[in-house]
């Protein structure tokens, strides 16, 4: 997946006293295929950088080009169809739909690709599996433990088989052991040819021998 | 095409899913819309069933009833009238009839005391068919009267459990054996009615032999209808003449005034409903806009949120509806709605209680679909749309 | 005048009316917000706020337009329960005459339903383009509309408020047949020259729509639709009341002739809407669809097989032609 970031710039809170420049002036490129991580403490804007990728949000300026196509600038529908089609986004905090079961969660995303339901239960079934929460298919998340519910969301990421899968702070919440285990899956999705962007300030992840790239954010930029 | 139908597959699914986890948001809504929907449902059934019922016992009335006024007011018709009516063309079936209200005692209760021609062929079939059973013989060999459900109960009360007397206009005492009581199909125009013999009736109300209250026929071709009521006047000055068709249009427009009244104050319960439910599904709960953000976020655009709001709105109304309808239908037609049709039938003469004859028109339906659902779905839009725009980052912090 | 407003049917309409009218109005005032700030190349909160405002409009206008076209057969339905109220009103017909107001309420419906229908259809082409390409052309086609709108509302209120019970209208007969005196058709033409313009602007349609010869199409659907309408009251119509006086596009709405006006009609709107959608977006958007043309001739052959079928099966019946 190549990604090219071109002095983006994001401002909350335009325009008011509160004004906050999260990201000033970011140039950042990613080769297909490339593991890169983001490294910076709380605040240094990573996980506004990681949402303007993933199309979830809109700079204030600059421009986000994927696989050539301008997506800093598109419109909800195109916006959601990007989301739907080529991101896989592991959240910090799950994000996961509290009240309903493990496979209705990794099902979600596909709901309105065009596949019968069939195709897609068969689809999230793989993408359990290759998760390893297969065996709580049916159990509702909220009964879940954190290493159980960042399986799900990794399910739930992978179900529509993405180029581009993100991750913020995937073992912020996780003890060693399911650190561990969620590096290998990560591995094994280097392996399997996908683009890998991951916000983090955990250091098992900078000796890792498939990052290609360390990117150290502050204050918005990148140093 | 058909990937459509399975897509809808797909999304129905995830809306049945979404639906039954959460139930507890819309038991509310669901609630206060049948409660409503069964109020107004069986208003108007109520009142459809019994316009109907009027309109159909109307059809068997003769098109035109004849009487003589003086002042203003009908007087008793005399009988010789009857032979000019019947020289006029086109006049068929001319009966005489009498009848009149009794009043049981000076500004109270009275009773609508109709005489019936018994040895009028057709007269005497249509009561045998009326009241089943009914021994003819025995009815004509003294002085019987049949009576209404309410007339009975009210007899009985004070204390007359065969027969009763009327006091006759002469001063004298007549006695007429109670022989039986009009079936209760009949409650709705017949509970405070007494029907007996002509000649008895006459006797009750003090009308002479050459006197009747008035004349009814018919005029089978309806072209020549206001030409006959002209000739009518012409041969008899002191004459009033009522067309069936004027009281079928007065019934119709008691029914529309009454229906259309109680619809608008019903508007008043509608709108501070509406408004509640505006506010309801307005106060975004931070779970559900988390969980529209969350589904945004893997993917859902905008468009794709507000199929789900709308169907699951959709969902609410039918369900909503469909009880609601059938309660009403329930109450009003198996159960013969207590209480609620004392609106309708109390303050009568008599106290009544109708069974009423299922009448289901969907047009009716219709209109009370209509008036539910749309301000229903007006309501909800808005705050659906507040929704749905959830920016999929903010509802993720 | 109060029987009118108090009937259940009109206070139901008029109910409805008011609320989506109420709804058109946000609309209305969204989409001046929409047309003075628009401006898809910046980068600012208004611009993406405005961007979820230009999905209420398009909300709002689908919600209405899908509750219009209901509320169009129930308007119909509410008139012709309103004839048992008006003296001399066999069906609807009459009522729609009864005053000065009936008939352009009637007609502005139609071409409301059928503007908003090529809004929507050029509103899902809007969106599947990158940079809402369409946005001010749709608001202003919708301003249009509105006005449309707020006409149609102040007609129904008009309406409904000066029926008069106490004046006798004209039955069906009068107002469309020979008793009236007089040629009710258009242009001088007499049954056997409609008919043959019936069927040869049919067959006009289905190649120009197949053909994809769009502006042709257009207007030979329009013309159909003129003279579909006329065939209908003048001629077919006749076959379903079996009656050949009776000419009334209303009567077959009742239920003794099975509500089949509701199909027919429906049918001849419904497709003749699809032609023009199908055209208007090729040639002004150059978005051609292949099964948007097909249902749309689909609809109009069952409506000409429909008309068709009533006298084919009266004439196998009785062995004559009425």
């Amino acid at each position: 997946m190549m990604i090219r970031v071109e002095g983006i710039n994001k401002i909350f809170n335009e325009g008011t006293p509160q004004a906050f420049e999260a990201l000033k002036s970011i140039d950042l490129e990613v080769a297909k295929g490339e593991t890169m991580i983001l490294s910076g403490v709380s605040g240094s804007g990573k996980s506004t950088l990681l949402s303007l990728i993933a199309a979830l949000d809109k700079p204030s300026s600059g421009k986000i080009v994927v696989e050539g196509e301008l997506i800093s600038k598109l419109p909800d529908l195109h916006a959601s169809a990007y989301r739907a089609k080529s991101i896989g986004f592991i959240f910090q905090h799950f994000n996961l739909l509290e009240s309903l079961s493990v496979e209705e969660n990794v099902i979600a995303p596909l709901i309105n690709s065009g596949f019968d339901i069939v195709s897609i239960k068969q689809m999230a079934a793989k993408s359990m599996q290759s998760a390893a929460i297969s065996h709580k298919a049916s159990q509702q998340v909220k009964e879940l433990s954190g290493g159980e519910k960042q399986r799900c969301a990794i399910a739930r990421a992978l179900v529509h088989e993405p180029e581009l899968i993100i991750c913020d702070e995937p073992t912020a919440n996780l003890d060693r052991e399911n650190s561990l285990k969620f590096i290998e899956i990560l591995q094994s999705l280097h392996q399997r040819g996908k683009t890998i962007i991951v916000a983090t300030h955990d250091p098992l992840f900078e000796t890792l021998p498939f990052v290609s790239k360390v990117v150290h954010m502050e204050d918005g930029s990148i140093v | 095409m058909p990937s459509r139908i399975l897509m809808n597959n797909a999304f129905l699914h995830f809306l049945t899913l979404l639906l039954f986890k959460q139930k507890g948001k819309h038991i509310g809504a669901v609630l206060i819309s049948v409660i409503i929907i069964f109020l107004l449902s069986s208003v108007l059934f109520i009142s459809s069933s019994l316009q109907n019922t009027l309109l159909g016992t109307l059809e068997n009335q003769s098109d035109f009833t004849l009487s003589r006024v003086q002042a203003g007011k009908a007087i008793n018709t005399p009988s010789d009238w009857l032979d000019k009516v019947l020289e006029i063309n086109g006049i068929s079936k001319v009966a005489p009839r009498v009848y009149g209200r009794y009043f049981f005692t000076p500004r109270e209760k009275s009773f609508l005391v109709v005489g019936v021609d018994l040895f009028d062929e057709q007269s005497s079939k249509e009561l045998q068919s009326l009241v089943k059973g009914l021994d003819l013989k025995s009815f004509l060999s003294t002085d019987s009267m049949l009576v209404g459900e309410g007339v009975k109960a009210f007899l009985s009360e004070h204390y007359y459990k065969d027969s009763f007397s009327f006091k006759t206009p002469q001063g004298s005492f007549k006695k007429v054996k109670i022989q039986q009581t009009l079936p209760s199909q009949t409650n709705l125009i017949a509970n405070d009615m007494i029907i007996m013999s002509i000649d008895l009736a006459r006797e009750v109300f003090g009308l002479g032999e050459d006197e009747v209250t008035d004349i009814t026929f018919n005029v089978p071709n309806d072209a020549e209808w206001d030409n006959i009521i002209g000739k009518l006047h012409l041969l008899f000055y002191d004459v009033r003449v009522v067309e069936k068709r004027e009281i079928r249009k007065a019934y119709e427009n008691l029914y529309n005034y009454k229906g259309g009244l109680f619809l608008i104050l019903y508007l008043v319960a509608m709108v501070t409903f509406m408004l509640i439910l505006y506010q309801r599904y307005s106060m975004v709960y931070s779970t559900e806009r988390k969980e529209i953000g969350i589904l945004r976020a893997v993917g859902w655009s905008i468009k794709d949120i507000l199929k789900l709001k709308f169907y699951e709105t959709a969902v609410v109304v039918l369900v909503s509806f469909v009880l609601g309808v059938a309660l009403a239908y329930l109450y009003v037609f198996i159960w013969d709605a207590p209480l609620l049709s004392q609106i309708f039938l109390g303050g009568a003469n008599l106290p009544n209680q109708v069974e009423f004859v299922p009448v289901l028109e969907f047009g009716l339906l219709g209109s009370i679909f209509l008036f539910y659902a749309i301000p229903f779905l007006a309501a909800v839009l808005i705050p659906a749309w507040k929704i749905a725009v959830t920016p999929p980052k903010e509802a993720m912090l | 005048m109060n029987e009118i407003l108090l009937s259940n049917e009109v206070i139901v309409y008029l109910l409805s009316e008011t609320v989506l009218y109420l709804l058109l109005f946000i609309a209305f005032i969204s989409t001046l917000g929409l047309l003075r700030k628009w401006n898809f190349d910046a980068f600012t909160t208004e611009q993406f706020a405005l961007e979820n405002r230009s999905y209420l409009v398009m909300t709002i206008i689908f919600f209405v337009m899908l509750l219009k076209v209901v509320l169009l057969p129930y308007f119909v339905y509410t008139i012709d329960n309103l004839s048992n109220l008006i003296p001399g009103a066999m069906c609807g017909a009459g009522v729609v005459k009864a005053n000065e107001y009936g008939n352009p309420l009637l007609s502005l419906k139609i071409i409301i339903l059928f503007l908003s229908g090529l809004w929507l259809s050029m509103n899902s082409i809007d969106l599947k383009e990158k940079s809402y390409p369409y946005l001010k052309l749709k608001s202003w086609f919708f301003i249009l509309i509105f006005l449309l709108l707020s006409s149609e509302f102040i007609l129904d209120i008009l309406y409904f408020t000066h029926i008069e019970t106490t004046n006798p209208v004209s039955c069906c007969s009068v107002i469309f047949g020979q008793t009236g005196g007089g040629n009710g058709l258009p242009f001088g033409l007499d049954i056997l020259k409609l008919l043959i313009l019936f069927y040869l602007l049919f067959a006009l349609v289905v190649l120009t729509t197949l053909s994809d010869l769009a502006v042709m199409s257009i207007i030979a659907s329009l013309l159909f639709g003129v003279i579909a309408y006329y065939a209908v009251v003048y001629f077919f119509g006749t076959y379903i009341y079996e009656l050949p006086t009776h000419l009334c596009p209303f009567c077959m709405l009742q239920d003794h002739y099975y509500y089949v006006g509701y199909l027919l009609w429906g049918l001849l709107m419904l497709g003749v809407f699809l032609t023009i959608d199908a055209a208007v977006m090729q040639s002004f958007f150059k978005q051609p669809s292949k099964s948007l043309k097909r249902i749309s001739l689909l609809l109009l052959s069952l409506f000409v097989l429909l008309c068709s079928a009533y006298v084919t099966v009266y004439y196998l019946k009785n062995g004559v032609f009425l």
